[in-house]
């Protein structure tokens, strides 16, 4: 009961925030209302977790619930060591986004239920055992987000919101019809992730056949590459994120940064390489060619950012297109190391990104400009934003590579893993690292080196209630990356169990 | 106890970064209404228990085989990552010399920053850079030395850019973080690569798999390459080491370490490495290659600066270039040697340095002049330093020098490369004293009082160290084992090669002194040919052709990028899609009327269940 | 100190800060009067008078009691050594003596006035070297490197006589502003030019006021600097003293870059422009900025209604040194009037055509020197 009450306490929240009779302007009682509701789901956290044996490489935690029978959709939740930590994150990041709220927030009730929606249609994302109830979800997680671009965003909210929606509504649809697909070569009598696994590989399969032949396997891959393509965002199908993310508001950013590009990236791994193995060997090559181009895309778009004193925000978002580039590499190499790195990417990339959305977010919030050529000098004690600037090196550093913190360890494994299949698109995704410290060296030296420009020499205070989400984040990258373990013992069944899978697309 | 003290010697380092952590409520402006002296001494006192701590290790250690201490830290699929720091007399002597120098620093810093009010984050990052450069000392694993490597480059990049609101200050600290951070990026290759070819990064398993490799030539070439860029970025070696001249920005005291222990660390590395680059006589010949051009390179930019802390870091980067020539030819040893004495006479000298600058406000040694006669602590250090540096008098330097040269395998023409720096060193620092301590006061050194004791008493104890530093090498000729001691090379006394070395010491200083210090000489001298003069005065203009070349490439790559991103990718589209169907004015979304939106929402999320629908009844058998 | 000779007679308009010639020829200050600013101004005075009040005892202090002392531990402690004083000294909770021997660095090394050149005479080579021969007598080792380096102890003593000179100068300073933060209690002053009349009052009272200079060793006193030198406050500490503190001061490592090829720091150092009336406040509280000290020390003593101004501030305590610093800015070009005023060849307010011109043309050469000041943000307008 755990996953369901996991996805069903902040759904129940959600509905209850919006019927109460709270008043309707102030925010505080909303707030303390999603807090309460967040608090608990902490706690499941930690109950699932505490349930969670690391060793199995299984689906745990298992509820199954028969439901549209004759669809074969079924209302099955599991978790392995690969979502584990993810809803773990998705969970964390729900209550920085609370956090970091403003108290004059416009509509706070309905704000405070869309954030629940969101936090739980991605909690039943990551639990879904089942594809159809995956997509569900994943359509499910839409509509709130798209709300909370498109009512509580910037000035180009609704352009950004629409083009955000747009992209991933048709995300959504690509992926539904290759599980359509998928599911009808099988018969349509299962949804079921495990068992249409089996039918893809022929082995001991249940669905009866000897497996999906590589032609039909390659074409029902390549919809699931663009539908999740599209929500890592991987080029070109990333245009619709520097959009969303300048447009968003500050915990909008941290939650679309930090899970919603994850759900891609695990859609990828659970479905693409997990459900598709063969296919996705044939296709690794040039998964890692893809990987690449967008990894270098991401860091010259952030650095031609830089150069013309853009927006921070747009360079924070296009550094994640490129380090979501180290995650394809990863599953194209789909070594027990590469994969072990991918997985740590998502959560390392989760954090960091959500913290240096969260400091471009006060800087924003307090100067009113994230425009590099309107800020510099930020550093300075008396009138800047001293401590946002160290917790911002803190973050690019963490960001570039830098080893004692979690980015290092999840890009040396991947480089690691990947290097003795794809040597050179390694090589270069390692530039790419060599270049993060090129754009996010801009940044710093702009915004925060220097003089403080005229328009921010007097900005309000930055209290520690700004600064506590921040530093609840620096926390972990920092632990995660003096003590990687912490993170790996969860995921390592799992992740050598994917590439145990993938090693059947190699011999098949 | 003392057994428990060398169990614990990993501490050492972490005393450091304790300390460190110790100045955050100064730092982070937790307390404001008193000053940020606390944090400093709380930094100097942890670094004081590691020096004590360090030396209790050494001493039980003396006389017995190195240990090692392995902390497991990773464990994925094949990779097995360990945290391996080696306890043997070299790494801890090592250890000592950076918690020495780290002490002397801090001291000095006492003085010379006393003005500061930002001394906690000063001494904070003080604190982590010292602990970078401890942990490297004893680090056993390449793994663990890279990421010690990196934390270096990161507290360069803080510690360069302390004074934030100074703008060279802050080109200097980008571009010191961006070209280490490429020797970090294609050792990073390097290490990614020997992970997958060696199966372990630690130094002594590496050691034993080179010679059993067998690698294709061009592998190993290209390994060691990768692997050699990282301490080319970190030792100032052509053509990465236009940051140790920028660096200089930076204050004094941590100048103080970064042209002794901090640019030795690179070499440290190097020295580890020593076994897999030997797998390739290409990379050898590169690491020598490199390492005689920026000796020779270096040695001549340095006579053509005026800047008082520049003539001496170019310098700094000459010798490390001899250090690159003794690895490449195996010299391990000569290289440990060298390395030593050049950071103990050198930061002595970085150490009168300081005490110019605090007493004249001036850097600029045409601006100097006079000053012997009123500071003598400055006046010796200085000297003393130099001496120590240059294979003149019997110093530190002159015996690590002949220690070299008389290795019997050493080939003729690095007596020449030697003879050469060593001349070209001692005339530069003949001419930087002559313009600095002699002559008659000028303007700016017209009131030059001594610097007070937190200044003087690091200067006075370094003078004596560095005097003290044959009789060091004497006692502790242990620290070198392997090979013939200094004391056997005397024995052999080797007279010509004595004299050589101290002709070419003594031509320098001849030379520099006709220049300089005779009456009536020309002020600064300039060189008959004004291009050549520039040429060398801006460091052969490297700073020109980066910028005119990879800055502008990459800069050009990202303009295309994002003219791509905006017109082909997004403008694609924005032309086909988006704007068609939803650009209309009737899509026109404000914060009341949504309505629209909400329909579209809901209409894609049932459309979905629709297609389900229609498929089952439609395909489905039942 | 540096004037510029006379010019031939122009418009005040078209002289740099012709508006403030005009103003200062009917009697007002460099500063724009206003009811905040002489809270201000008088608010941050009274603070600084305290703080004054510090340096000048401790620079005595050290100048009489820690002579060529190579280890004064406890120069700071003015002699009062308790391990309580102590801890708190260790805990940085204390004035920065620090900022007070800067200041005296600053005025030592720029020079300037009969001090800088009595320091240099025979006269006090034999009296120094009388007292150096004193304090050294048993000390071989000192008495080694004293014929080794002949010039250093020397030039110990001259920085001592100006430990001793500029803690002379401050202590009258500090009576004058306390003075001032006295009327202001008791409502003697309501504008700007009140406040620089009671300043250049007080100046003008002390200006003949005799510098000297002895310390006592082994119970004998030995003059360094004698009475018969004829060293006065007005002409050998404060106009030296404006011209190092106030005008030249030196770069702060902060913001300037010492970097001999970048040249950012001036070979003349008439040229330095580095002083009180020249920094930028918005540095205050940085790496690299020594004033920073001064702002400190000072916020201890900001009298109530001044610190209710800065409580109200969008940042309210965060910046407190910054707003000291404009503050003081202020304050050091009421100084400053009075500095002028008082140097004037004749009353500024002066209608005799002949006077008058001769006013412009002294105040013409002031005017040069601070149009590059921060006079212009003092006053709230565009540079």
């Amino acid at each position: 009961m755990l996953l369901s009450c996991l996805i069903g306490v902040p759904l129940v929240g959600a509905i209850a925030l919006g019927l109460l009779p709270l008043p309707e302007q102030e925010a505080k009682p909303a707030r303390l209302g999603a807090l309460a509701v967040w608090l608990v789901t902490v706690g499941l956290t930690v109950a699932a977790i505490a349930q969670f044996n690391p060793a199995d490489s299984q689906m745990q935690l298992l509820e199954t619930v028969p439901w549209i029978d004759r669809l074969g959709l079924g209302y099955r939740l599991g978790i392995d060591g690969l979502s584990l930590p993810l809803l773990a994150l998705n969970v964390l990041l729900t209550g920085i986004a609370i956090f970091a709220t403003g108290d004059k927030i416009r509509r706070p009730r309905f704000y405070y239920a869309l954030l629940l929606l969101l936090s739980a249609s991605v909690n039943g994302a990551f639990a879904a055992r089942d594809l159809l109830l995956f997509f569900l979800f994943y359509e499910l997680e839409l509509i709130p987000l798209y709300l909370l671009i498109g009512i509580w965003g910037g000035d180009r909210r609704g352009y950004a919101a629409t083009k955000f929606l747009i992209y991933t509504a048709l995300s959504g649809i690509i992926i539904l019809a290759a599980f359509l697909a998928l599911a009808g070569l099988a018969g349509f009598q299962t949804f079921e992730y495990g068992p249409l696994l089996a039918f893809v590989t022929g082995m001991d399969s249940p669905l009866g056949g000897a497996g999906l032949p590589l032609g039909t396997q390659v074409l029902l891959l390549l919809p699931i590459l663009i539908g999740f393509g599209i929500k890592i965002p991987l080029v070109p199908f990333h245009t619709w994120l520097p959009d969303a993310h300048v447009e968003a508001s500050t915990p909008i950013s941290v939650l679309l940064a930090g899970v919603l590009l994850k759900l891609g990236t695990y859609g990828l791994l659970r479905f693409g390489l997990g459900l598709l193995p063969g296919a996705w060997h044939a296709a690794a090559p040039y998964l890692a060619i893809w990987a690449t181009v967008s990894v270098l895309y991401g860091a010259f778009a952030a650095i031609a950012q830089g150069i013309t004193n853009g927006d921070m925000k747009k360079m924070v978002a296009y550094s994640s297109v490129g380090h979501m580039g180290f995650i394809l590499l990863a599953a194209a190499a789909a070594t027990p190391v590469s994969l072990m790195g991918a997985e740590f990417q998502m959560i390392a990339h989760g954090l960091i990104s959500a913290l240096l959305f969260l400091l471009v977010g006060i800087v924003y919030k307090k100067a009113g400009t994230r425009k590099l050529d309107a800020l510099s000098g930020l550093f300075n004690p008396e009138r800047g934003l001293p401590l946002v600037g160290a917790l911002m090196v803190l973050g690019v550093m963490a960001s570039g590579g830098i080893p004692g913190m979690a980015g290092f360890i999840s890009e040396f494994l991947i480089f690691s893993g990947s290097f003795k299949d794809f040597p050179v698109h390694t090589l270069m995704s390692m530039v790419g690292t060599g270049l993060t410290a090129v754009y996010f060296l801009i940044l710093l030296n702009r915004a925060f080196f220097g003089r403080l420009s005229d328009r921010a020499v007097n900005l309000p205070s930055v209290s520690w209630w700004d600064r506590a989400p921040a530093i609840a984040l620096a926390v972990p990258i920092a632990v995660l990356g003096l003590l990687p373990s912490l993170l790996s013992v969860w995921s390592e069944a799992a992740t050598n169990s994917l590439a145990a899978i993938a090693r059947l697309g190699i011999a098949g | 106890m003392i057994d428990l003290l060398l169990k614990t010697s990993w501490l050492v380092p972490c005393y450091g970064l304790f300390g460190g952590l110790a100045t955050l409520p100064w730092s982070t402006r937790a307390i404001t209404r008193t000053g940020p002296r606390p944090a400093a001494y709380l930094n100097l006192m942890m670094t004081c228990l590691g020096f004590l701590h360090g030396a209790f290790a050494f001493r039980s250690l003396w006389g017995q085989p190195a240990q090692s201490l392995t902390v497991p830290w990773l464990n994925v699929g094949e990779l097995h990552l360990s945290l391996i720091l080696e306890l043997s007399p070299v790494s801890l002597g090592a250890l000592e010399l950076v918690s020495g120098l780290s002490i002397i620093a801090q001291v000095f810093a006492l003085g010379y920053m006393e003005k500061d009010w930002a001394l906690a984050r000063f001494f904070g990052f003080m604190g982590v850079f010292e602990a970078a450069i401890g942990g490297l000392a004893l680090s056993d694993s390449l793994l663990l030395s890279y990421g010690l490597l990196e934390l270096l480059t990161l507290s360069t990049y803080l510690l360069v850019g302390f004074w934030y609101a100074q703008p060279l200050a802050v080109t200097a600290a980008r571009d010191a973080f961006l070209t280490k951070r490429v020797g970090d990026i294609l050792l990073l290759m390097g290490m990614v690569a020997l992970s997958n070819l060696a199966g372990s990064l630690d130094f002594t398993d590496l050691a034993r798999w080179a010679p059993t490799a067998h690698l294709p030539m061009w592998q190993a070439t290209l390994l060691g390459l990768a692997l050699l860029a990282g301490p080319v970025g970190k030792c100032a070696q052509f053509p990465l080491h236009l940051w140790l001249d920028e660096a200089m920005e930076g204050p004094n005291p941590a100048s103080i370490m970064r042209n002794s222990v901090v640019v030795a660390c690179g070499a440290y590395v190097l020295v580890k490495l020593e076994p897999v680059l030997s797998m390739s006589p290409v990379v050898q010949g590169v690491a020598i290659a490199l390492g005689t051009m920026t000796a020779i390179g270096a040695s001549l930019v340095a006579i053509a600066q005026v800047d008082l802390k520049r003539a001496l870091s170019h310098t700094t980067s000459a010798y490390l270039g001899l250090v690159f020539v003794a690895v490449g030819l195996h010299q391990s040893d000569v290289a440990l040697l060298l390395l030593l004495t050049h950071a103990l006479s050198k930061s002595t000298m970085f150490l009168g340095v300081g005490g110019v600058i605090a007493t004249t406000t001036c850097q600029d040694v045409r601006e100097l002049g006079g000053l012997w006669s009123r500071m003598p602590a400055t006046t010796t250090a200085f000297l003393v330093g130099a001496a120590g540096t240059v294979g003149l008098l019997p110093l530190g330097m002159f015996w690590a020098m002949y220690r070299w040269m008389v290795e019997p395998t050493v080939p003729r023409w690095t007596l020449l490369l030697l003879l050469a720096v060593n001349f070209l060193t001692a005339l530069n620092f003949t001419r930087v004293f002559a313009l600095v301590f002699g002559g008659v006061p000028q303007p700016k050194t017209r009131r030059a009082p001594e610097v007070p004791w937190p200044m003087a008493v690091p200067m006075v104890s370094m003078t004596v160290v560095t005097l003290l530093v044959p009789l060091m090498l004497e006692r502790w000729q242990l620290l070198l084992s392997r090979v013939t001691t200094v004391t056997e090379g005397v024995l052999m006394l080797d007279v010509p090669l004595m004299v050589a070395l101290v002709m070419s010491g003594a031509a320098g200083v001849a030379l520099g002194a006709w220049c300089y210090l005779r009456r009536g000489a020309v002020r600064p001298v300039r060189l008959p040919i004004a291009a050549v003069q520039d040429l060398l005065s801006y460091d052969f203009y490297i700073d020109r052709i980066y910028r005119l070349t990879v800055a502008a490439g990459v800069g050009a790559i990202a303009q295309i990028t994002a003219w791509i991103d905006r017109y082909v990718v997004d403008g694609l589209v924005n032309a086909v899609g988006v704007a068609a169907i939803f650009g209309g004015e009737g899509l026109k979304y404000s914060t009341t009327g949504q309505l629209q939106a909400y329909v579209l929402v809901f209409l894609l999320g049932v459309s979905g269940f629709v297609a389900i629908a229609t498929l089952s009844r439609g395909v489905m058998p039942f | 100190m540096t004037l510029a000779p006379s010019n031939p007679p122009q418009p005040l308009a078209q002289l740099p800060l012709g508006d403030i010639i005009d103003r200062l020829l009917r009697g007002e200050a460099l500063l724009l009067d206003g009811p905040q600013a002489v809270v201000e101004v008088v608010g941050v005075l009274h603070s600084y008078g305290i703080v004054l009040d510090a340096y000048s005892r401790n620079l005595i202090y050290i100048a009489d009691n820690t002579f060529l002392q190579l280890f004064p531990f406890f120069k700071y402690f003015n002699g009062q050594i308790s391990l309580g004083k102590w801890l708190k000294h260790l805990w940085h909770d204390r004035i920065n003596y620090e900022y007070a021997e800067y200041c005296m660095k600053s005025m030592f090394w720029h020079g300037g006035g009969a001090l800088d050149h009595f320091v240099d005479s025979p006269e006090f080579r034999r009296l120094a070297r009388t007292a150096i021969a004193a304090k050294i007598k048993s000390n071989p080792l000192i008495q080694g490197i004293d014929r080794a380096f002949p010039e250093f102890l020397l030039e110990q003593v001259r920085q001592l006589a100006y430990y001793s000179a500029l803690g002379q100068f401050w202590r009258i300073m500090s009576d004058i502003f306390m003075d001032l933060s006295a009327a202001y209690d008791h409502g003697q002053i309501t504008q700007i030019p009140d406040v620089v009349t009671l300043i250049q009052d007080g100046l003008v009272a002390a200006a003949a006021t005799p510098v000297t200079y002895g310390v006592e060793i082994g119970g004998q006193r030995y003059d360094i600097l004698p009475a018969s030198a004829n060293l006065t406050f007005l002409m050998d500490t404060a106009v030296p003293y404006v011209e190092a503190v106030f005008f030249r001061g030196t770069p702060f490592p902060g913001t300037i870059s010492y970097n001999a090829q970048a040249g950012q720091v001036p070979v003349a150092q008439e040229r330095f422009s580095y002083g009180a009336l020249y920094a930028d406040p918005l540095p205050i509280g940085g790496a690299g900025i020594p004033p920073t000290l001064l702002m400190q020390d000072m916020r201890h003593f900001i009298p109530p209604y001044l610190h209710e101004i800065y409580e109200a501030g969008l940042r309210h305590e965060d910046d407190l040194l910054v707003k000291i610093c404009v503050s003081f800015q202020k304050s050091m070009f009421c100084v400053t009037t009075a500095a002028i005023s008082g140097l004037a060849p004749h009353p500024l307010t002066s209608t005799v055509p002949e006077e008058r011109s001769a006013n412009v043309a002294y105040l013409t050469g002031w005017m040069e020197r601070l149009s590059h000041s921060q006079i212009r943000a003092a006053n709230g307008q565009q540079p």
